[in-house]
């Protein structure tokens, strides 16, 4: 039941990952089409325009969907060690009474900590992934004077 | 007519990427229009290159992701220069440096 529902979850997040995927390079594909629209081309030729532009859609976006996951999975092993290494130090220095055992059991709790913490400060962390949409105000770069 | 724009460098996307985002936030189009503006289209980048360097960047935790509103409504992906990504620009920049430099100096003697 429980390696069911890591499956589905799996499977939910890689649909939701090339969606997302999907969705940022249509824009910059609609974007380009508005582009070329506005120099004078009609629509099916802004199109194909755009697409020759751009590449080979498919390839890229199977690249960003894999790198996505790579990533996911990299921070999954790291955070599942660094718990592993900060469990182990808290029974190590419940359970020996010996000074530099109890010493050993520290360490583990503080690499794990630290580890943690750093994870977090990299933006490896979950709440950086976990924030959602949020809308914000940025300039159009096209209307941005240059230098 | 001889096409007279350059295929990038390998490496030098990030570099462009990190040094467009240094000014503000911006969505990948964004980036790609940038680049080619500040260029004046001598570099040839296809635009659809850009994203995997995107987020490979992401993935080094040198640019920073959100999802927002475009400037014309629509919900667009905006990226931002974190502090280790700003640290790796100055590190670029400065290798660039020292290697166009070097190939300036070797051209120059031989």
């Amino acid at each position: 039941m429980k390696l069911a529902l890591a499956n589905l979850f799996s499977r939910l997040n890689r649909y939701k990952t090339a969606l997302e995927v999907d969705e940022e390079l249509q824009f910059h594909l609609a974007m380009l089409e508005r582009k070329y629209m506005q120099e004078g081309m009609c629509a099916a030729d802004a199109q194909a325009a755009a697409l020759r532009r751009f590449g080979n859609f498919q390839r890229v976006k199977q690249q960003c969907v894999e790198i996505t996951k790579r990533s996911t999975l990299l921070r999954r092993v790291l955070k599942t060690s660094l718990m592993l290494m900060g469990l182990a130090g808290l029974l190590i220095s419940i359970g020996s009474s010996d000074y530099k055992v109890d010493r050993i059991g520290h360490v583990l709790i503080m690499i794990a900590i630290m580890g943690r913490l750093l994870l977090y400060v990299r933006g490896l962390g979950p709440f950086t992934y976990l924030a959602g949409v949020k809308a914000t105000s940025i300039t159009d770069p096209a209307k941005t004077p240059r230098n | 007519m001889p096409n007279e724009r350059t295929d990038l460098m390998q490496g030098t996307l990030e570099l462009l990427i990190l040094n467009t985002l240094a000014r503000e936030s911006m969505h990948g189009y964004g980036i790609v229009q940038r680049i080619h503006e500040a260029a004046e289209d001598l570099l040839k980048v296809e635009d659809g290159s850009l994203y995997p360097a995107l987020y490979r960047m992401e993935e080094r935790g040198w640019i920073k992701s959100e999802w927002g509103v475009s400037e014309n409504n629509r919900r667009a992906k905006f990226y931002k220069l974190t502090r280790a990504g700003q640290k790796q620009l100055e590190a670029q920049r400065a290798n660039w440096n020292r290697i166009s430099k070097a190939v300036a100096r070797i051209l120059q003697a031989t």
